[in-house]
């Protein structure tokens, strides 16, 4: 019994390697066999992947991305995550909203990481997507395409399109299915299931879809998870030292400077308030106006910065990010 | 990237334009021939036992020479559905059936809400398509449509089941295509937007809307919220004042979203896209992308069996079909009518 087993494992290892691409023996399906085969491989990977793509909601529109850790890192473009340490919201295929942020990204290639900050619900690790580091990806490849086309829609769902991989250059990798605004930063996957690409931009013709192939995720992936914001576009723009918005007017004070106004909707607002004293910026003394002008004009947009302040006769510490003017 | 305008197919949020770029240079060793490409020959000829089923049951609606639309034949003597909206208000139309050409095509009715109009061409042995049993399919399963048409020819294009059935609703609300102003004796009609279902039903500039659909509207809420309940497509009586007579007409009610088209950025690139895309009880979607006058024609899956028939071209990635147990229902009540109302009354 436990020879026979062992003999069945050892058939199974020699036979899986022929069986690992057997949509893609053929350079065109000839018969309904083929075509089968393509269908029953679609069935198997599709319910997996659509799990993990998830939208990416942006204050001013959407992308997709897909979830490749159970802690919930997302892979997506850095044309959708458009920044480094950006609060986003994720929301799932079941219309769970979820908080996440940015983390780096490669502006030249259009390659973003992102981290979902909250847990589901149920506190269960997330759905994740394998991703093919093997560099086995040909020419003529059957793969296929998700995303959130167009905007979440939890009556829809994840939008499902076939292709075939038909351009490898550098860069990037050219399929000819069907991609529309809202898919950018969305997943394409071998026809096992394992991630090949991430959406990021098409031709004027319907069937010309450029993506970020893995491997220029691999090459960067230390770096963005570092939140290194990579090259100088043009998939984003590294916001300008000197460009952050902050929206309080202040006036000299004994031991610092005291706010005088804060603006409406201004980053300062959820944190500072009217008659708050700030003593020191990211553990420099505030000293005159003049100082927090210098600071400032040191960082850019999204920065962190954090203000020691006397706020009613009690010390305390506050922190807020930059923003954008 | 630019960021988009809000989609008026989706209620959701506006999303992220993919960036329109060129195409990087080709080099060959790198580029798959076209031949092999998704729906490419070499492809396409896979899916033979299939074409033949859409060159017998396919029909190809003209107008001229021009094709206007494709047709899902449900009876052997000539009868045909289609979208309806792309065939009205045309002055005459034909139909190809395999190689056969029929010179002239009545339309006996449509059906406002689903779009859908029924043809009769002069036939005696057409082939029926067969349906299949329901439309329950998960993406990831194939479906071929009739993609190119020559004289003697129909040639396929495949795809898949992309997403959930669903109801499709009006973009943004039924409206019956008139500006009005609240005035003593009823709601004063001070334009009529072209091309809307006011100016077809002859609605004129200074009549008196009093009534909608048997109940009196003297004011602009108490019209919002009767047309709040109703869907673009089916039709309305409306009684108006002119000239001091009470008039009856019916207006189709068109949807805001269509008959005020702002076209977003998804839809400058979506190319060729149906111009009712909305307002559908139930849709099946795949991702075959023909021009908007490649809708009307049958749905197949690998069985060659008819799971639906195509709709409505939604967008550059989004093709949306009538779900084949909803378009049965419908060839048999379209089919009952007409056939009643030919048979003279005793």
């Amino acid at each position: 019994m436990k020879y026979a087993l062992r003999t069945f494992l050892v058939a199974a290892a020699c036979i899986a390697p022929l069986l690992a691409f057997p949509v893609n023996a053929k350079k065109a399906p000839e018969s309904r066999a083929d075509l089968l085969a393509i269908q029953s491989a679609l069935l198997a990977a599709i319910p997996k992947a659509q799990a993990a793509t998830v939208n990416i909601d942006l204050k001013q529109g959407s992308g997709s991305g897909v979830i490749v850790s159970p802690d919930g890192l997302v892979m997506t473009a850095a044309h959708v995550s458009s920044g480094v340490g950006v609060e986003v919201a994720v929301i799932m295929p079941d219309g769970t909203k979820l908080k996440a942020e940015t983390l780096g990204l490669d502006s030249e290639t259009d390659a973003a990481l992102l981290r979902i900050t909250e847990k589901l619900p149920d506190g269960k690790p997330f759905p994740t997507v394998e991703i093919n580091k093997t560099g086995d990806t040909r020419l003529g490849d059957w793969v296929f395409s998700l995303g959130h086309s167009g905007g979440f829609n939890k009556d829809r769902g994840v939008v499902s399109r076939i292709g075939r991989l038909v351009r490898m250059a550098g860069s990037t990798i050219q399929t000819d299915g069907a991609l529309i605004g809202g898919d950018s930063g969305g997943p394409l996957f071998d026809m096992d299931g394992r991630l090949i690409g991430i959406h990021s931009r098409v031709g004027k013709v319907v069937g010309d879809n450029m993506h970020v192939p893995v491997n220029v995720f691999m090459e960067q992936w230390d770096r963005m998870m570092n939140s290194e914001f990579i090259g100088q576009g043009p998939f984003a723009q590294k916001p300008e030292k000197g460009k952050g918005f902050l929206g309080v007017a202040t006036k000299p004070a004994e031991g610092g400077i005291e706010v005088t106004k804060v603006g409406k909707d201004s980053p300062a607002e959820r944190s500072l308030k009217e008659g708050d004293l700030l003593r020191t910026l990211n553990g420099e003394q505030l000293g005159s106006r003049e100082k927090l002008q210098s600071i400032l004009a040191e960082l850019a947009a999204g920065d962190k910065l954090t203000f020691e302040i006397t706020r009613d006769g009690k010390d305390e510490t506050v922190t807020l990010k930059l923003g954008k003017r | 990237m630019a960021k988009m305008k809000r989609s008026p197919s989706s209620s959701a949020s506006a999303s992220l334009a993919l960036a329109v770029t060129l195409a990087l240079p080709a080099s060959a060793q790198q580029s798959l021939e076209t031949a092999f490409r998704t729906t490419g020959e070499a492809v396409t000829s896979a899916f033979e036992p299939q074409r033949q089923l859409i060159q017998k049951s396919s029909a190809v609606i003209y107008e001229g020479r021009k094709e206007i639309a494709y047709g899902t034949i449900i009876r052997e003597d000539g009868y045909i559905l289609t979208k309806a909206s792309e065939i009205e208000g045309r002055e005459k139309i034909a139909v190809r059936v395999d190689q056969d050409f029929f010179k002239e095509a009545h339309i006996l009715m449509t059906d406002p809400r689903w779009d859908v109009a029924l043809l009769k061409v002069d036939a005696t042995d057409l082939t029926p398509v067969a349906f299949a049993p329901d439309s329950k399919l998960p993406r990831g399963i194939w479906v071929i449509v009739n993609g190119v048409t020559s004289r003697s020819n129909r040639r396929v294009m495949a795809g898949i089941i992309s997403a959930d059935a669903r109801e499709i609703p009006p973009e943004g609300g039924a409206v019956l295509g008139v500006s009005l102003k609240e005035i003593a004796e009823g709601l004063l009609v001070e334009e009529v937007t072209t091309g809307s279902g006011a100016e077809q039903a002859g609605i004129k500039k200074g009549d008196i809307l009093t009534a909608v659909a048997g109940e009196l509207v003297i004011e602009m809420d108490a019209l919002g919220k009767l047309l709040g309940e109703m869907k673009s497509g089916t039709e309305v009586k409306v009684t108006v004042l002119r000239e001091g007579l009470a008039i009856e007409l019916g207006i189709k009610l068109s949807a805001r979203g269509e008959l005020f088209r702002e076209a977003s950025r998804n839809d400058e690139m979506s190319g060729d896209f149906s111009r009712r895309r909305s307002g559908f009880p139930r849709i099946i979607q795949h991702d075959i992308l023909g021009a908007s006058a490649t809708m009307g024609g049958p749905v197949l899956d690998l069985e060659g069996r008819t799971i639906g028939m195509n709709i409505a071209r939604a967008n550059r990635a989004e093709t949306f079909a009538i779900p084949v147990e909803e378009l049965r229902a419908l060839a048999e009540g379209m089919l009952r009518q007409a056939t009643e109302s030919l048979t003279p009354t005793p």
